[in-house]
């Protein structure tokens, strides 16, 4: 009765726990590799107000491990540990401990917000553990410690490249929507300073909540600041929201959005009134560049949609990360030091990526000009936009 | 002058959206007396079943309304049956609790079926504008408002002039006598959730049309905006709901225009606060609406609390104290120092919802203050942890009681409602006050906790801590409740009247109790601040609220060991539903439910 039922219980336990790798991450373990896999700890929403961004990480991750496990790391499969933090730093914390104690553990990647990450950090630097925070923007994330890094596209250097996006266009008044959060909100500071340096005066700026909806009020004091062109430093979904308001209230002014609206969504999302936006973006998919052809076709092949500037993160950090550990092995404090060293890693957002070693951030991202044409993103042909 | 008459018409705009959450929710308080945290998720599961019509089917409007109206319908009649029908009889908290466990439950399933990426919800309708001022209005403003006066008209004439429509004010008024009168009080009920619902669900396709935007996480926002919206009407008014919405939407507006968008929730919530303070019966609501409020402990369960002996107690704290020395893993030990932070909060909220019988919607508020507070004193005065911590549970306590003073007078759902507000207002002045508080950059390299320059960072050390002041805290509860303190805040919840008539000054009472769980909130707070380091206005949000009030109701409202116990089953489940992943939140939900169900009074009963 006993063993039969110890029987069950055993075959049980190991579907759940087959069910469990196969959750875990692609388990992608291709014939070449052999041995133990090499496991990256992720943290990050996959429930929640911000489940979406969750699982646009997992599809760049589950690309890229395909393309890693070819031949592996150092001979050996690559996977990672999915664990859902909600964004939530009560849980990301819990999450960090979970990872530092478990040997298995080589990276942390993640957090997604400002919040989460920045709650973790000090568990990841008193115990040695690269926390690598592919999405954290915050001026201050990298300084948490020295196994703080980051790929994320800083807006040091994003900023001023809008700015002069908006200057070259043509515009002397813009007035700034912009996220009201840690990333927009700093966002918001570069920019207003680099449009001074080139003669574009910020004549309203206007911070909301993430959760908001509705803009028409909003647009009516942008409009009374007679604004020439609207500048948005958004996610796609609420730059949508806010673009459609725009031509529904009747303002006719240019929109120049960050490079952070660049997705197909935006442009499912804003319909029409999306027809003339510009914006500037790291990620192109028509970018002639061998890594954005090989990442876009190879994704539009496993998932048959058009991949945005999230999978494309998350597409190069598990690329970095194992060509890293292919170098430097799986010891954690040579991840440390292998990520200093590293140079000029093939990336889809910079080309060739490598890191400051003052400030563990990547410079240099490309970027380049937009318009949406069509309901298509299409490369700017360089005509200014004829008054409005 | 020409943006006046934009604002107004802007502000319209919205309230005319509002209208359309506010009027379902109103005619369920007005029947059930329940405010239905599940609205929004019916809202976004009707959003989803039009667009899956349009998407699949490529019906035309007409029949897409149809369909949503009729899906909706079921919903609604399946959350009244299998979820709030089986808790009649059980105190009129544990159907509040039931309709938060539904919407997280349907939320998942929304996300789980459709993903949680946003989707566009197109409309096919003429595409014309008519242009007011200096901006326009266009073929779907009109539908949205034809739909929410129309609906408001038709309830009127069905509750005024029908028989089922009598049978559900009679219901509504007194559900025995309606009963004793032969009304089939469940068909009654059926019905009004099967109307509300489709209501609901037609306002998620409208509004979805209308920003051409559905995503699976809108509905706890349209719920908070429908619940502002008819408390300003008057609770429970369907037409109230409406002058409630729109004056709602204006308020907001006009503050945009004056003070910029960061402010508009401020005003909306401010808004509440002082319709709560000076008109808490709404613009409409009669003098009867408060007066129905329970008079004699009937929100809370009475029930026989599970006492454990004093020797077990000290055992399990001996245990709990023991166990780093045994186990050394050090995400179990994070995760009961989560739960230790959580009780404080726990323990704070049940002397105050449970004894005081005050329920707050807005306790993630007084963390915030908590954390604010000796975040600021540690960073910008560079105070050690040892003074800034107790420093910031004495602000909250002081801080947290004055906030919530104007609404002592209140009662049950008002209450409730009133807290949530100030939570959201704290959050929002956190977020505006720039200059004190960094705004939402949010305050960084929060130094670590220490005492007298040596710096408590290992797990082990922080657990500890955490624990003392967990086991100290409610020593000190325990000691209160059982001095004439306790008795008397009993009497307070029990039966206001009555304990005035003896002489009971309520306000001092509950002012004492607010200041006492103010400084446990405010400790817990600020030692998670010192712990993450960063803290923004983000990191205490309403949904933090709402967990610990379910901690309490879980552990049994007003017991000390249960609020210690619900956080660290309420910490915990999550985490040991880790292995499901995406499923995780879906099986909390369920488990919530089943709890709530077969044990309404918490796991350790009332006291």
């Amino acid at each position: 009765m006993s063993a039969t039922f110890n029987r069950r219980f055993t075959s049980w336990l190991n579907r759940a726990a087959v069910l469990i790798a196969v959750g875990v991450g692609a388990s992608a373990v291709v014939a070449q590799t052999s041995g133990e896999p090499v496991t990256i700890g992720v943290s990050g929403p996959l429930t929640g107000q911000n489940a979406q961004y969750g699982a646009q990480w997992k599809k760049g991750f589950d690309l890229a491990l395909e393309e890693v496990n070819q031949k592996g790391v150092k001979g050996r499969p690559l996977q990672y540990v999915f664990e859902d933090s909600q964004a939530d730093p009560r849980q990301s914390v819990a999450i960090a401990q979970k990872f530092v104690s478990d040997p298995k553990i080589v990276v942390e990647v993640g957090d997604f917000s400002s919040t989460a990450s920045m709650a973790a950090s000090s568990i990841y630097q008193r115990a040695g553990l690269v926390q690598f925070g592919f999405t954290n923007s915050h001026p201050n994330f990298t300084k948490g410690g020295d196994y703080m890094w980051s790929n994320s596209v800083s807006q040091a250097d994003e900023q001023p490249r809008l700015a002069k996006y908006a200057a070259d266009l043509g515009f002397k008044r813009v007035a700034v929507l912009f996220l009201n959060t840690d990333w927009g909100r700093s966002s918001q500071a570069i920019f207003t300073e680099s449009a001074k340096n080139l003669g574009v005066e910020v004549v309203a700026s206007e911070g909301y909540q993430p959760d908001e909806k509705d803009f028409r009020s909003t647009l009516v004091r942008v409009r009374d600041a007679k604004p020439d062109a609207i500048i948005l430093i958004s996610y796609y979904a609420d730059g949508a929201l806010i673009t459609r308001q725009t031509r529904s209230v009747g303002l006719t002014q240019s929109i120049v959005a960050s490079g952070s609206i660049y997705s197909p969504k935006f442009i499912e999302l804003a319909g029409d009134a999306g027809n003339g936006v510009f914006t500037e973006s790291n990620f192109f998919p028509n970018d002639p560049r061998p890594e954005v052809q090989s990442f876009v076709t190879k994704f539009k092949a496993k998932y048959n949609e058009e991949p945005d500037d999230f999978n494309a993160v998350a597409y190069d950090t598990i690329i970095l990360l194992a060509d890293v550990i292919d170098k430097y092995g799986d010891d954690r404090t040579a991840i440390r030091d292998g990520l200093a060293q590293k140079k000029n890693v093939p990336s889809v957002i910079y080309g060739k990526a490598s890191f400051d070693t003052q400030t563990r951030r990547v410079a240099g991202a490309r970027a380049v000009y937009l318009v949406v044409k069509n309901g298509q993103f299409v490369l700017w042909d360089g005509k200014k936009p004829t008054a409005s | 002058m020409s943006s006046f008459i934009d604002y107004t018409v802007n502000g319209l705009v919205i309230g005319n959206i509002y209208a359309l959450l506010a009027v379902g929710l109103a005619l369920i308080f007005g029947v059930s007396n329940l405010i239905n945290f599940a609205h929004g998720s019916v809202y976004t599961i009707g959003a989803y079943v039009g667009w899956a019509a349009i998407t699949f089917l490529h019906t035309p409007l007409p029949i897409t309304m149809a369909i949503v109206f009729i899906a909706s319908a079921l919903v609604g009649m399946l959350i009244e049956r299998v979820g709030l029908r089986p808790l009649q009889g059980s105190a009129r908290i544990a159907p509040l609790l039931a309709t938060i466990g539904i919407s997280f439950v349907l939320d998942q399933v929304v996300q789980l079926v459709f993903s949680p990426n946003p989707r566009a919800l197109p409309n096919d309708l003429p595409d014309w504008r008519i242009d007011i001022g200096g901006g326009s209005i266009g073929a779907l403003d009109l539908l949205i408002a034809g739909v929410g006066v129309g609906s408001a008209a038709m309830l009127f004439v069905f509750l005024r002039f029908t028989k089922l429509g009598y049978a559900v004010r009679a219901t509504a008024q007194d559900r025995e006598a309606a009963l004793q009168m032969g009304v089939n009080v469940n068909a009654v009920n059926s019905a009004v959730f099967a109307i509300a619902s489709a209501l609901g669900g037609l306002s998620g396709l409208l509004v979805g049309m209308y920003y051409n935007h559905i995503d699976p996480a809108m509905s706890f926002q349209a719920t908070l905006k429908g619940i502002v919206a008819q408390v300003i009407g008057g609770v429970g008014n369907v037409p109230g709901a409406i002058v409630g919405s729109l004056m709602l939407g204006l308020i907001e507006s006009y503050g945009i225009a004056l003070l910029g968008t960061t402010y508009r929730n401020l005003f909306a919530f401010a808004l509440l606060i002082l319709f709560l303070h000076f008109l808490p019966n709404g613009l409409f609501g009669g003098r009867s609406v408060l007066q129905s409020e329970p008079l004699a402990g009937a929100f809370i369960a009475p029930s026989k609390p599970i006492r454990l002996p004093r020797w077990a107690l000290w055992a399990l704290t001996g245990a709990a104290f023991a166990l780093p020395l045994v186990i050394g893993a050090p995400y179990l030990l994070q995760t009961l120092t989560n739960a230790w932070l959580a009780a404080m909060l726990a323990l704070s909220l049940t002397l105050m919802a449970g004894t005081a019988g005050q329920i707050s919607f807005g306790h993630a508020g007084l963390l915030a203050i908590g954390a604010y507070a000796s975040a600021l004193l540690a960073v910008d005065l560079g105070a050690p942890a040892y003074l800034t911590v107790p420093a910031a549970g004495l602000i909250t306590s002081a801080l947290g009681t004055l906030l919530i003073f104007p609404a002592f007078r209140l009662r049950g759902h008002y209450i409730a409602i009133a807290t949530l507000a100030i939570g959201e207002v704290v959050s929002l002045v956190i977020l505006n006050w720039e200059s004190l508080t960094r705004g939402a950059m949010g305050i960084t390299s929060i130094p670590p906790l220490s005492i007298f320059g040596h710096e408590i960072y290992a797990i082990r050390e922080v657990y500890w801590l955490c624990l003392a002041i967990v086991v100290g805290l409610a020593l000190l509860q325990t000691r209160l409740l059982a001095s004439h303190f306790g008795r008397t805040l009993r009497a307070i919840r029990d039966d206001d009247v009555a304990a005035r008539s003896y002489g009971i000054g309520l306000e001092r009472y509950k002012a004492l109790a607010f200041a006492f769980g103010g400084f446990g909130a405010g400790v817990s707070g600020a030692i998670t601040a010192h712990l993450y380091s960063y803290i923004n206005h983000q990191t205490f949000d309403s949904q933090v609220s709402l967990l610990a009030l379910t901690m309490v109701i879980l552990g049994g409202m007003g017991n000390v060991v249960g609020a210690v116990i619900g956080a660290i089953v309420l910490v915990g489940l999550p985490e040991i539903f880790r292995v499901t992943a995406e499923y995780r939140i879906l099986i909390y939900g369920i488990v919530l439910l089943l709890l709530i169900r077969f044990r309404p009074q918490g796991l350790m009963g009332t006291v």
